[in-house]
């Protein structure tokens, strides 16, 4: 049974592996009707084990990756989203999933045939579906998707943009628009360098990450204040 | 804003290498802010240390361990040096 494994856990990299290590400051341990009990006839001390237990799913690894680098729409264009605590999951079992509204609002909040989706908030079925279908009281999902759910609890279904994975002229980057002006300074750059005008492609590149610097300030509200001395004069 | 709109902006005319060039962007930026991320779950073995990163891992966020008394799960710390290994079943 592992506890406190923001304390007694620690990893390191090597290469392209993670090494955990697991702290213990205890004598040799063995489990006694499911209980973990220390054997005090044998103190090993303070140190750093391999793992010594099995856990499904322990180890989490948040990330940053390629994600959907182009998609079928702008983020800006999508507004369907509905929220409510009727909305409620049906397992087809054989036949298609489908998720119902007592209010019949989902025509009306604009969802469609062939639509992306994501739900937050379910109890078993928050994630990412592709609608099948898509009338005023019900959208239907492929078979096997959805675990059963009465509606009560407050759930948000909301459209995102489809991942092309052949993307052409049409498709959308998958980045705000600050961003795409990022990315047409980086193109400006490559394209600088590739004349062999390497002042411009300076230029351009300190242009890209100028406005990388501004996207994320704009995530950040910040106020300054300045003391006024107490024999300022105004 | 659509790849057409991206290429016209910086007067390019070859759409393969935009694109290429627009991943190359965005690996940059995947790189330095946490634009867009994601998260990978394994099984912990007993016995077992070592853990690959995702393969298609461009930075790394964080990395948690399970509570089991929970459910929760727990950012874990970096080691700065490698730990001495005094008594090892599987040198490597």
């Amino acid at each position: 049974m592992s506890y406190d494994t923001h304390k007694t856990w620690f990893y390191q990299l090597v290469g392209r592996d993670i090494h955990l290590w697991q702290y213990v400051e205890s004598n040799a341990t063995d489990t006694l009707a499911g209980i973990r009990i220390s054997l005090p006839d044998e103190y090993y001390g303070k140190q750093l084990i391999y793992p010594d237990e099995d856990i499904t799913n322990g180890l989490r690894v948040e990330y940053t990756a390629l994600i959907e680098p182009f998609v079928d729409e702008a983020w800006e264009s999508l507004t369907s989203t509905i929220s409510g605590t009727g909305l409620e999951f049906v397992d087809g079992g054989s036949s298609a999933d489908t998720i119902t509204d007592t209010g019949s609002g989902f025509v009306t909040a604009g969802f469609a045939s062939g639509d992306k989706i994501r739900i937050i908030g379910s109890a078993s079925n928050d994630g990412d579906y592709l609608l099948t279908g898509a009338i005023a009281a019900t959208l239907t999902v492929a078979t096997g998707s959805f675990t059963a759910e009465t509606a009560s609890q407050s759930i948000t279904i909301y459209q995102i943009p489809d991942e092309d994975t052949t993307p052409d002229e049409t498709n959308h980057v998958n980045l705000n628009r600050m961003l795409s002006l990022a990315v047409v300074d980086y193109i400006k750059a490559q394209l600088s360098d590739s004349k062999g005008e390497l002042e411009r492609k300076e230029y351009y590149m300190r242009e890209f990450w100028k406005k990388v610097g501004d996207n994320e300030s704009n995530k950040r509200k910040i106020s300054i204040t300045f003391p006024s001395g107490p024999f300022s004069l105004r | 804003m659509t790849v057409l709109e991206i290429m016209e902006r910086a007067g390019m005319k070859e759409t393969t290498l935009a694109i290429a060039w627009m991943k190359d962007a965005f690996h940059l930026i995947q790189s330095n802010v946490k634009e867009h991320t994601k998260s990978e779950k394994s099984n912990i073995i007993d016995g077992i240390r070592e853990y690959p990163l995702p393969a298609d891992m461009i930075a790394l966020k964080s990395i948690s361990i399970k509570d089991t008394t929970d459910s929760k799960y727990k950012r874990i710390r970096r080691l700065t040096h490698s730990p001495v290994v005094s008594e090892d079943t599987d040198p490597e």
